[in-house]
């Protein structure tokens, strides 16, 4: 059915004026320019601002991103500054832009020793496609995608991260390794 | 007379400064700024000096520099010589008409009476719209030597919409000359002392045309029809790059400044804080002596004068951000079947109000 727009909309002389609606326009903007100039001021004055003013004043500004948000895949790295990982090799499957490639090493598994490790753990971010497959892959609680998601670099060489710059302390993922717990449980893995 | 010419040169130097050097490039910045604030953005403000980015302040040396270092380009089978004075006609103008704006009162200072207009020409009204009207020749110039269909367009545009323009604002100021019963500028402003008799109180329908017609005359949106980006890529200005394009957006910006340095003047009670005459404001700071106390008071009244300029460039910067642009036929509607015959008719009513006081 085709809809028809009345153009014909018969105006008031006042209306036909247009200078209320004009003033009406003059009055929103500009509440929306005080609302502004005076809502950005805790901001500069290093205090929390108004939720409603939700512009954000991005470099120097930055917003809390939602757990659930997948910004770079980092390695979980235990206390005794050995990775989680004991280079299985699923999330190199799992992966499916190819990023990840991992060389492990191994030794003799005795009490107080590591069996296996990754010699070699590198993700190269200018190919990652930030899925989390590997996350959801990683049967050692290992790998986790952080909320850090500034990893734009002039060189596309810099962009494949060796597993020293990958290692991340596992108390600093405690929110995010509570919140794959949940979310895979449902799956029953 | 060296003395004299010294003051007249320090007038000169302070309005070049104030219009040139402080407001059209801060206009800049100003107007980057509000019109993020309005639509909920940030805004320019990446231009940093060592980290430091001063809410984007310094974007306007970069503006200068980038207009400074880039390539003057002139188009193939443009008129060499017109293309480069045109935007110099279009500047020039915007900048002489300070020459008769009186931005303050007069003043005694060491025994000598101060007048704080560069010129007081008795005909200071009629310079100002034979000075602007005189940009028009270069818009017209600058889009028919760029050899350039848009250019001509828009510059063709902006002889039309200058003209029924004109008109308009023409007749308003008949009105406002009514009243007054002067063209000197700084009458106009001595006049306005009085609260009550400010231009606002005695010509409220004068005020909104006179504003409409000097907005349109600016060519600043709802007018913006000669430089339409969305029909004439950039009106007559198209081929223009470099410093002779910031020419172009310098005289804009110095534009807003007259229009509210001269709406200030007619109707806004020029350099006069409301309720106090100069006088009581004197007597307020007599322990002062005689130059002391009218230094003083300049000084307030210079800057009660700028702020109302400022306030009137606010005003016309938030209408260049909510309205949208009129249709070419809208413009010509509104100059000649509405503000026209408005205009005729605040004549007569002026007029026949005057008569009838009488």
């Amino acid at each position: 059915m085709a809809y028809y727009v009345n153009r014909n909309i018969k105006m008031t002389w006042w209306e036909r004026s247009y200078i209320p609606e004009i003033l009406k326009g003059l009055l929103l903007t500009s509440r929306r320019f005080f609302y502004n100039l005076f809502g950005f001021l805790p901001f500069f004055l290093g205090t929390e601002k108004d939720r409603r003013i939700f512009t954000v004043y991005y470099p120097e500004e930055q917003v809390q991103y939602p757990i659930a948000y997948r910004g770079r895949p980092v390695l979980a790295q235990n206390e005794d500054g050995m990775p989680a990982c004991v280079a299985c090799g699923l999330c190199e499957i799992a992966c499916p832009a190819y990023c990840i490639h991992i060389e492990p090493a191994e030794d003799s598994g005795k009490q107080n020793q590591y069996e296996r490790w990754p010699e070699v753990f590198n993700i190269d971010y200018a190919i990652c496609i930030f899925c989390g497959n590997c996350e959801e892959a990683c049967p050692e609680e290992a790998i986790f995608m952080s909320d850090d998601c500034e990893i734009s670099m002039l060189d596309r060489k810099k962009m494949l991260y060796t597993k020293e710059q990958l290692l991340v302390p596992v108390a600093d993922l405690q929110k995010r390794i509570e919140f794959t717990r949940n979310m895979y449980a449902k799956w029953n893995y | 007379m060296w003395v004299d010419l010294i003051i007249t040169l320090v007038k000169i130097f302070f309005i070049l400064g104030v219009t040139v050097a402080f407001f059209a490039p801060i206009l800049t910045w100003v107007e980057r700024k509000q019109s993020a604030l309005m639509q909920d953005r940030i805004g320019a403000n990446r231009a940093d000096i060592l980290g430091f980015t001063a809410l984007g302040l310094f974007h306007i040396i970069a503006d200068a520099l980038k207009m400074f270092t880039k390539e003057d380009f002139i188009p193939d089978g443009a008129n060499k010589v017109l293309h480069t004075i045109a935007p110099i006609i279009a500047l020039v103008p915007a900048l002489l008409t300070f020459a008769v704006v009186p931005f303050g009162g007069q003043y005694t200072l060491f025994g000598k009476e101060v007048n704080l207009v560069i010129s007081d020409l008795d005909v200071g009204l009629l310079f100002v719209f034979a000075i602007a009207s005189l940009a028009t020749y270069g818009y017209v110039i600058a889009g028919w030597s760029s050899n350039n269909n848009w250019s001509l367009l828009g510059s063709m545009r902006t002889a039309s919409q200058m003209i029924s323009y004109e008109v308009t604002m023409g007749l308003t100021i008949i009105g406002v000359l009514m009243v007054f019963g002067t063209m000197k500028l700084t009458e106009i402003g001595a006049i306005q002392e009085d609260f009550l008799r400010w231009g606002i109180f005695l010509q409220p329908l004068g005020f909104f045309m006179f504003f409409t017609a000097s907005i349109a005359e600016n060519k600043r949106i709802p007018f913006d029809a000669p430089e339409a980006e969305s029909e004439l890529v950039a009106g007559y200005f198209t081929e223009y790059s470099g410093i002779k394009f910031g020419m172009f957006f310098m005289a804009e910006f110095i534009e807003m400044v007259t229009i509210g340095a001269i709406m200030t003047i007619l109707f806004f009670g020029a350099w006069h804080i409301p309720f106090l005459t100069t006088a009581t404001l004197l007597s307020w700071f007599d322990f002062l002596g005689t130059t002391g106390s009218n230094l003083v008071v300049m000084l307030i009244h210079v800057g009660v004068f700028f702020a109302k300029v400022v306030l009137f460039i606010w005003i016309q910067m938030i209408v260049r951000w909510t309205l949208p642009r009129f249709r070419y036929d809208q413009i010509m509607n509104l100059g000649w079947k509405i503000l026209l015959p408005l205009s005729l008719a605040n004549i007569l009513v002026t007029g026949l109000v005057i008569l009838a006081l009488n």
